[in-house]
C-alpha cells in the first residue's frame, strides 16, 4: 500500500523463428515492462520492425485523415466492433474503399465551398457596379481610351480630371468611381484617384447587361450551391455513420498491430535468436514464466535475473539501463484516483514511500475543517457524486472525489463540531447563573448571532443540540464558534500539523533508511526529527509561560522546556555534522514556519465564518422584517424574527441570501482546495518525498471499441 | 477596553494583513509569471509550479494569525 511493488528482473531468449508469437504471448501476460535494448559490448543489436508493418502504418494514417475530415473524435460513440472483421475487411483492402468514397464527398464538398464563395465575390463586385448606371458592356471595347473602376474611401467629387467620371458615394458605404480618360493620362488619372484612397475592382464581365441583372442570376446560382452544399454535408454526414464503427474499429486494430509490430525495435534480435530484458511484478513471476514457457515450448527460456532490492546501492551496481525501475503503485480503488494529485508533484520512485494514500486521508480531511458546513458541505457532496458518476477523465475524477469526501467531512464537521449550516449555528444560547439559557426564539437587537432556532422559530430537539460539540467545560452545546473559539482552533490546527509533519518526517526517516541503512538515516534525518520534537516541546513551555502564566521554574512547563532544549540541543549537534553549524542552527525557525503553516486551517474556516456572518447580519437582521418583544436580556431589548410582515423584503433577502452564499461556496472551493493541497505538496510531501520515478508501461492490448468473436490464441502451436 | 486601545489593536490587526498580504503578493507575482511560463512549456510541472507559487502565502497566514490573535485574544 506504501511502496510500489516490488519488482523483479528477467531476461527472455528465444527462437527468432517464432518471435510473432512470442510477442503475442508477451502481450497477453499484460505485465511485461519491456528495457529497451541498448547496442553495446555485447554485440547484439535491436531488430528491425516486421514488413507488414509499414503497410498497417501507412492505412492507419489514411484512418487518422479520414477520422478528422468526418470529425470522429476519440468521444465520438460508436458500436464496438468485432476484431475478426476488421482484420478481414482491411485485409481485403476496405480502408481504401472507404477512403475514395469519403475523400469524392470531401472533394464534392470543397468545390461546392469554393464555388459559393466565389459566387460571393463576384457578387459583391456587381453589388458596387450596380450603383454606376452603366451596362457592363460599356468597360470594355475601346481604343483611345481607357477605363478604370474601383472602390474609393473619400468623396470623388474632389476629383478634377479632364475625363468622363461615373461616380456614386455616401459616407457610410464609400463609394465606386469609374473613369473614362485617354489613352495618355494614365499617370495623372492614377496619381488624382490614389488621393481619394481608390482601389480597382474586375468587371466579371462584358456583356450587355446591367449589373443588377446580373446579381439576380447569381443569387440563383448561389441558393442552387447552398442546396449542393447542404446535400453533401447530408452525404458526409451519412458516410459518417455507415463508417465510424469500422473507422475506429480499425484505428484500434492498426495502432496495436503497429505497436506489436515495432517490439524488435527495442530487444536485441540476433541472427537465429532474441534477447529481452523486462520488469515483471516479483509477485507474477513465476506465473510469467509458467505462462511462456507452456505457450512456446522449447522456443523460449526465461532467466530470472534478480528481485532488485530498495536499497540504492542495488541499483546503482548495475549497468544504467537497468538502473531505473518503473514504479507501479499498489493502491486500492478509491486511493488510485488520488494518484492523479501525487502525479502533479512528481511520480513516486521504486525506493520510496508512495503518499498517495496519506493524500487521500488528510486531503479532504483538510478540505472538511476549512469548510466545515453542512450547507456547503451538501452541494459539494452532490456535486463530486455527479462528478464521479459522468466523467471518465481522471483529472476530473480526482477533483469529484476530492470534493465527495471533503464535502462528507465537510458535513460531519459542520454537524456535529462546529454546528454550523450556512455560516450560522443551528441553536444558541448563553451560561447564567449556572443554567443554560437557550435563545430559542430570539436574537438580542444589534447581535449579530442569527441561529437556526430563532429564524424557524423552532425548538430543535434536545438530543440533536447534544450531539454537537462543544469548547466551554460548562457545556454549552451550540458547537465550536469559529469566531468564538478561536484560541482553541489554532491550538487544535497546531497539534493536526505536529501530527501531519510527524508523519512525514518519519516516512522520510523510513525512506532513507530502507535507501541507505539506518546509520546514514539517523545521520540525515535523525537530527532534524529531534530539533522537530525539540522546538515543539520548548514551544509549548514557552506558550504555557507567555499566554497561561504558568511557573517557568517547576511544573510542566518546566519539564518542556527542558526536554525541548535537551532535544535541540542533540538535533542541532547532528544536523551540525551532516551539514555544517551554520545550515543547522538557520534550519530550526524552518520548524516553526512549517507548524505555523497549519493554522491556516483555522484561519481560512475563520474568514469565510466572518463573511457569512456579514452577510446573514445584511439579509435576516436589517433586510428582512424584525420585531421588537419588548423582553429585555443583558440589559438589552430582544428582537423576533417576523418576515411575512414585510413580503418583498422577504423575496430581496431570499435572492440576496442565495447569491452572497454562492460567492462564499466558491470561494470555498478554490482557497479550502488550494490551501489543503498545499499542505499535502509542501508541508508533507518536502519532508521525504522525492519523486522521478519511471512509468510502468507494461505490454498489453488496449481495446475499447473492438471485441475478439471467439476466445482463440494467436500463437501458433508447433 | 478604551476605543483607544481597541482602535489601535484593528489599525494592527489590518496592518499585519495587509503589509504580509502586500509582502506575499510581491513574492508569488514572479514566480507565478514564471511558472505560468514554465507549464506552457511542459504541462506536467503544475504540480511543481503550484507549490513554488504559494510558498510565500504562508506569510499571509502569519500576517492573518496575527491580526486574528490581536482581535480575539488579547
Amino acid at each position: 500500500m506504501f511502496l510500489p511493488e516490488s519488482m523483479s528482473r528477467i531476461m527472455v531468449v528465444g527462437t527468432k523463428s517464432r518471435m510473432d508469437d512470442a510477442i503475442n504471448a508477451f502481450y497477453s501476460e499484460k505485465v511485461i515492462h519491456v528495457i529497451d535494448h541498448t547496442t553495446g559490448d555485447d554485440g547484439l543489436s535491436i531488430g528491425t520492425s516486421k514488413p507488414e508493418i509499414s503497410k498497417a502504418s501507412e492505412r492507419l494514417l489514411k484512418i487518422r485523415g479520414l477520422e478528422k475530415e468526418l470529425g470522429i473524435k476519440t468521444r465520438t460513440r460508436t458500436e464496438d466492433i468485432a476484431v475478426e472483421d476488421v482484420r478481414e475487411r482491411v485485409n481485403a483492402g476496405d480502408v481504401e474503399g472507404v477512403e475514395k468514397e469519403v475523400m469524392d464527398a470531401v472533394d464534392a464538398r470543397n468545390g461546392l465551398t469554393q464555388l459559393i464563395s466565389e459566387l460571393n465575390a463576384k457578387k459583391e463586385t456587381l453589388g458596387l457596379l450596380s450603383r454606376i448606371p452603366l451596362t457592363l458592356d460599356f468597360y470594355s471595347g475601346y481604343k483611345s481610351i481607357s477605363v478604370t473602376v474601383g472602390s474609393v474611401t473619400s468623396d470623388p467629387a474632389a476629383l478634377n480630371l479632364d475625363a468622363e467620371i461615373f461616380a456614386s458615394y455616401d459616407k457610410k458605404n464609400g463609394g465606386v468611381v469609374a473613369v473614362f480618360y485617354r489613352n495618355a493620362d494614365r499617370d495623372k488619372v492614377s496619381a488624382a484617384l490614389a488621393e481619394i484612397g481608390f482601389s480597382e475592382i474586375q468587371v466579371p464581365s462584358y456583356e450587355p447587361v446591367s449589373p443588377s441583372d446580373e446579381i439576380v442570376k447569381i443569387d440563383e446560382q448561389l441558393v442552387k450551391a447552398a442546396q449542393d452544399l447542404d446535400a453533401a454535408e447530408e452525404e458526409l454526414m451519412k458516410l459518417k455513420a455507415k463508417h465510424r464503427a469500422f473507422l475506429k474499429g480499425s484505428d484500434e486494430e492498426l495502432a496495436i498491430q503497429v505497436q506489436k509490430g515495432s517490439v524488435p525495435l527495442r530487444i536485441a534480435v540476433g541472427k537465429y535468436s532474441y534477447i529481452m530484458d523486462a520488469w515483471v511484478p516479483t509477485s507474477k513471476v513465476e506465473t510469467v514464466k509458467q505462462h511462456l514457457e507452456e505457450k512456446l515450448g522449447d522456443d523460449v527460456h526465461v532467466e530470472v535475473m534478480e528481485e532488485r532490492a530498495r536499497d540504492m546501492e542495488a541499483s546503482e551496481s548495475q549497468e544504467p539501463r537497468f538502473q531505473k525501475v518503473p514504479t507501479k503503485q499498489t493502491n486500492g480503488k478509491v486511493a488510485k484516483e488520488f494518484e492523479y494529485v501525487t502525479s502533479l508533484v512528481s511520480r513516486p520512485k521504486y525506493q520510496e514511500i508512495d503518499p498517495t494514500v496519506f493524500i487521500m486521508i488528510f486531503l479532504p480531511l483538510f478540505f472538511g475543517i476549512m469548510v466545515g458546513d453542512v450547507g456547503y458541505a451538501i452541494p459539494f457532496i452532490i456535486l463530486g457524486g455527479y462528478g464521479l458518476n459522468k466523467t471518465k477523465n481522471k483529472d476530473w475524477r480526482a477533483i469529484g472525489l476530492v470534493l465527495f469526501l471533503g464535502g462528507i467531512w465537510a458535513a460531519l464537521f459542520g454537524a456535529l463540531f462546529y454546528g454550523e449550516m450556512l455560516g450560522m449555528h443551528f441553536v444558541g444560547g448563553h451560561w447564567e447563573g449556572g443554567d443554560w439559557i437557550w435563545y430559542h426564539d430570539n436574537v438580542a437587537v444589534g447581535g449579530t448571532a442569527v441561529t437556526w432556532d430563532w429564524l424557524l422559530g423552532n425548538q430543535f430537539p434536545e438530543w440533536f443540540c447534544n450531539l454537537i460539540g462543544h469548547v466551554n467545560p460548562e457545556g454549552t452545546h451550540v458547537g465550536v464558534g469559529k469566531l468564538e473559539d478561536v484560541a482553541f482552533l489554532l491550538k487544535l490546527s497546531v497539534y493536526i500539523g505536529v501530527v501531519h509533519l510527524f508523519i512525514g518526517h518519519m516516512c522520510g526517516l523510513y525512506n532513507k533508511k530502507m535507501q541507505h541503512g539506518f546509520k546514514h538515516a539517523f545521520l540525515e534525518k535523525g537530527g532534524i526529527v529531534l530539533s522537530f520534537f525539540g522546538i515543539i516541546f520548548l514551544c509549548f513551555g514557552l506558550t504555557d509561560f507567555m499566554f497561561n502564566k504558568a511557573d517557568i521554574t517547576s511544573g510542566l512547563a518546566f519539564y518542556a522546556l527542558v526536554i525541548g532544549i535537551a532535544l535541540l540541543v542533540v538535533g542541532t549537534a547532528i544536523n551540525a555534522k551532516a551539514e555544517g553549524a551554520l545550515q543547522a542552527i538557520l534550519g530550526l525557525p524552518e520548524h516553526i514556519g512549517q507548524i505555523l503553516s497549519y493554522t491556516r486551517l483555522a484561519a481560512i474556516g475563520m474568514s469565510k465564518a466572518g463573511m457569512a456572518l456579514a452577510f446573514n447580519y445584511i439579509v435576516f437582521s436589517m433586510i428582512m422584517s424584525t420585531a421588537t418583544t419588548g423582553v429585555m436580556q443583558d440589559g438589552v431589548e430582544v428582537v423576533s424574527f417576523d418576515p411575512f410582515a414585510a413580503p418583498v423584503m422577504l423575496i430581496l433577502g431570499i435572492a440576496m441570501f442565495c447569491f452572497l452564499h454562492l460567492v462564499i461556496w466558491t470561494l470555498a472551493i478554490l482557497s479550502a482546495g488550494i490551501h489543503s493541497l498545499r499542505l499535502q505538496f509542501v508541508e508533507l510531501m518536502m519532508r521525504f518525498f522525492e519523486g522521478g520515478g519511471e512509468e510502468y508501461l507494461p505490454l498489453k492490448e488496449v481495446r475499447v471499441k473492438t471485441f475478439f468473436k471467439n476466445k482463440i490464441s494467436n500463437i501458433n502451436e508447433v | 477596553m478604551a476605543a483607544e486601545q481597541a482602535g489601535l489593536i484593528a489599525i494592527g490587526a489590518g496592518l499585519a494583513v495587509g503589509l504580509a498580504g502586500i509582502g506575499a503578493g510581491l513574492g508569488e507575482k514572479d514566480i507565478g509569471a514564471a511558472a505560468v511560463g514554465a507549464i506552457t512549456e511542459d504541462a506536467s510541472l503544475f504540480g511543481k509550479g503550484m507549490i513554488f507559487t504559494v510558498m510565500p502565502e504562508t506569510i499571509v497566514i502569519f500576517g492573518l494569525v496575527i491580526a486574528i490573535m490581536a482581535l480575539f485574544v488579547l
